[in-house]
């Protein structure tokens, strides 16, 4: 179990973690999202002692780990330059831990734990290979393994597979998960990549400028994101956001007036929000709510095709929407301002569709989000739902 | 880095060849123009090798004169080996050997001591940034930038008072104030481009932070060692002022103990010119040995991945 109680870190001017929380439960694997430079790995570091915090408290299974040094907290962790000791083979990259004081085990109990994570993550052939000459996927998988190799508290990993390439990395994460000391061991997993995060927490923590935005399982962060910011971080294509207005009767109308939804929000008529749409609640066969627009652009993915749309009643290429208003957030083209939506289709209902042609779209509201309208630099809260 | 340089050539080569198959080519004249240029880079080569090597040429003749002929300005001498016999036997009543015993033991002690204090120092400077820390460094390396001229005096005063004077101790002391700077400031950047995170796994991995020190960060600045080691030792063995102040006779070096043959009624350059010869081989020889490490240790930055 990790605890982590406002935990406020600056280096120089630059606030990298500003008041964070966070629980991680015991077996629990948590999955920590973020851009760049969201404090993801500061977190990690905090935890694993290699980095003070200037305020806050960490607890490890209930323990206070202020003064602990690194080498006392049990805690083992894969970094994302892999941090593998260039001077030494495979082998003895994975021997590291087993031969060091706090962890040593007898020589031959040692080797076949090498042995056996070495199988897990099909590195065996490596073993006598010096680290300078594996490649980067190799080098992950050792990296990996260097923290497997040993029983811990916690495994602090962070960013694992991002230097995989997309078919390993696919692969790897299937199996991360099925690692039986992955799944006994409290897990906290960093990653920029929502699918991966999705995929493999049992929770997620949505990190944003050195704060924990919202914590949840997949499907609370699905379907009652906390923010657009949130809302956009989740799913390919990204979550529509259409502009308008809640009217006197507590529905949402879009910017051009053409729909009309009824919603339960705690705002007053009037103000400016976004409807969140996911592109699969949007169908160009289905019956639903209609939208009317023409093609934008078509992009084939397989069996089924991503439409982007240009709203507004089947308005030519340079024509603005009526009312205008469009957020950035909806993709507005520079070019005409007009909100566009994008969908996934059957390739069978899109067949002969090109751009410029009119369609028109349904939209099934069951899972509609409802979000104040997007301010600079704080994005619009979820204030409502259908 | 030579790799590209190669195919060039090689495709200019092949182009010239083709151009050569139907009889008139303006490749060959390119491949002509590109061998002047070649013997003229040649000539220029010989003539800096001539240059650069002719002082040392110049003293391997004065060290093989016998004395009646040292002042002969033609090349007509009869060679002899007799000045070595006589610098390396203690001829003069100067102990050149001894000298030369001193040298090393200043030399290397002085190393040694840098290395053993440098080390750990520059490792900190790297790492940690703490109060005054950069004053620290920047305290370090001015002892660098006065002339040892200036100290030179009460040094002398502290040295006699100390019983320090002409002393190895004293020597390997007063060292430090050449090396040390040149240690801790050349493996701190080594230290600097190593990233923290191997020693932060080691930490992780269970290990002190000594051990990590040890484990980790020292092998990987293995090449830095060596070369700052060579330029230690070096700049330490040529150091002049030092032992002409501080040493009289017990401790007395190399650079000062060539001088020696100077003194007297007449200046023996003969016997000088061996004597020097004689001091140029152990940096030589240690610079030959270290060699590899040297080239690893200019190109360490490009190591990493």
């Amino acid at each position: 179990m990790i605890r982590l109680r406002g935990i406020t870190k600056a280096y120089g001017r630059t606030t990298a973690l500003d008041g964070l929380e966070l629980d991680v439960e015991d077996g629990e694997f948590f999955c920590l999202l973020g851009p760049s430079g969201a404090g993801k790995t500061t977190t990690l570091k905090t935890v694993a002692g290699l980095e003070l915090p200037d305020a806050g408290t960490v607890e490890l299974d209930g323990r206070d780990l202020a003064g602990v040094e690194p080498y006392d907290r049990g805690v083992a962790m894969c970094f994302e330059s892999y941090a593998l000791y260039p001077h030494r083979s495979v082998h003895d990259n994975l021997a590291s831990p087993l031969r060091s004081p706090r962890h040593r085990l007898p020589a031959a109990e040692a080797r076949a734990r090498i042995m056996e994570t070495a199988a897990l993550l099909g590195i065996e052939a490596l073993l006598d290979r010096p680290v300078g000459q594996l490649s980067n996927g190799q080098r992950q998988r050792v990296a990996l393994g260097r923290v497997l190799v040993r029983p811990a508290r916690a495994f602090l990993l962070d960013e694992p597979l991002s230097h995989l390439d997309a078919k390993l990395r696919q692969q790897m994460r299937a199996e991360l998960k099925a690692i039986g000391a992955v799944r006994r061991t409290t897990t906290l997993y960093v990653t920029h990549d929502s699918v991966e995060a999705l995929a493999l927490g049992d929770r997620i923590g949505v990190i944003r400028d050195g704060r924990i935005v919202q914590t949840g399982t997949r499907e609370e962060i699905w379907y009652r994101p906390h923010d657009t910011e949130v809302a956009r971080a989740f799913g390919r294509p990204r979550i529509n956001l259409l502009p308008g207005t809640l009217t006197e009767n507590g529905a949402f109308r879009s910017a051009g007036g053409g729909i009309e939804l009824p919603v339960r929000a705690e705002a007053p008529p009037g103000t400016e929000v976004l409807a969140g749409i996911r592109p699969r609640d949007l169908s160009l066969t289905a019956p639903g709510h209609e939208l009317t627009g023409t093609v934008y652009v078509t992009e084939v993915l397989g069996r089924s095709v991503e439409v982007t749309v240009r709203l507004g009643g089947g308005a030519g290429p340079g024509a603005r929407p009526p009312g205008g208003g469009a957020g950035p957030e909806t993709g507005a083209g520079p070019e005409t301002g007009a909100p566009r939506v994008s969908l996934v289709a059957p390739r069978a209902d899109t067949r002969g569709l090109g751009p410029d042609d009119p369609v028109r779209l349904t939209l099934r509201p069951e899972n509609l989000l409802l979000f104040e309208a997007d301010r600079p630099r704080r994005p619009g809260r979820r204030i409502g739902t259908r | 880095m030579r790799e590209p340089e190669r195919d060039v050539r090689e495709r200019e080569r092949e182009a010239g060849r083709g151009a050569g198959r139907d009889g008139r080519g303006p490749g060959r004249d390119g491949r002509g123009a590109r061998r002047v240029a070649g013997w003229l880079a040649d000539a220029a080569l010989v003539g800096y090798f001539v240059f650069a090597l002719f002082p040392i040429a110049w003293m391997l003749v004065l060290s093989l004169k016998p004395a009646d002929q040292l002042f002969s300005t033609y090349f007509s001498f009869t060679p002899t080996l007799g000045s070595y016999r006589t610098v390396l036997g203690g001829g003069e009543g100067i102990p050149f050997l001894r000298f030369f015993v001193n040298s090393l033991v200043v030399s290397v002690g002085a190393v040694a001591l840098s290395l053993l204090v440098g080390l750990p120092a520059a490792y900190a400077s790297a790492r940690w940034r703490f109060k005054g820390s950069e004053n620290l460094m920047f305290t370090l390396l001015s002892f660098r930038f006065a002339p040892e001229l200036t100290v030179i005096i009460p040094l002398f005063v502290l040295y006699q008072r100390l019983g320090l004077f002409d002393t190895y101790v004293g020597m390997i002391w007063v060292l430090q104030l050449v090396t040390l700077p040149l240690v801790v400031w050349i493996m701190r950047s080594y230290f600097a481009d190593l990233t923290p995170e191997l020693e932060q796994a080691a930490l992780l991995d269970g290990y002190s932070r000594t051990q990590a020190f040890f484990r980790v960060a020292l092998p990987l600045v293995k090449p830095g060692v060596a070369a700052v080691s060579l330029l230690a030792f070096i700049f330490a063995w040529n150091n002049f002022v030092f032992p002409l102040i501080l040493t009289s006779n017990e401790a007395q070096t190399v650079t000062v103990g060539a001088l020696s043959f100077l003194g007297g009624d007449r200046p023996k350059y003969n016997l000088t010119a061996a004597a020097a010869l004689v001091s140029v081989v152990p940096p030589l020889l240690l610079a030959l040995t270290i060699q590899r490490y040297l080239v690893r240790g200019l190109s360490f930055g490009a190591v990493k991945s």
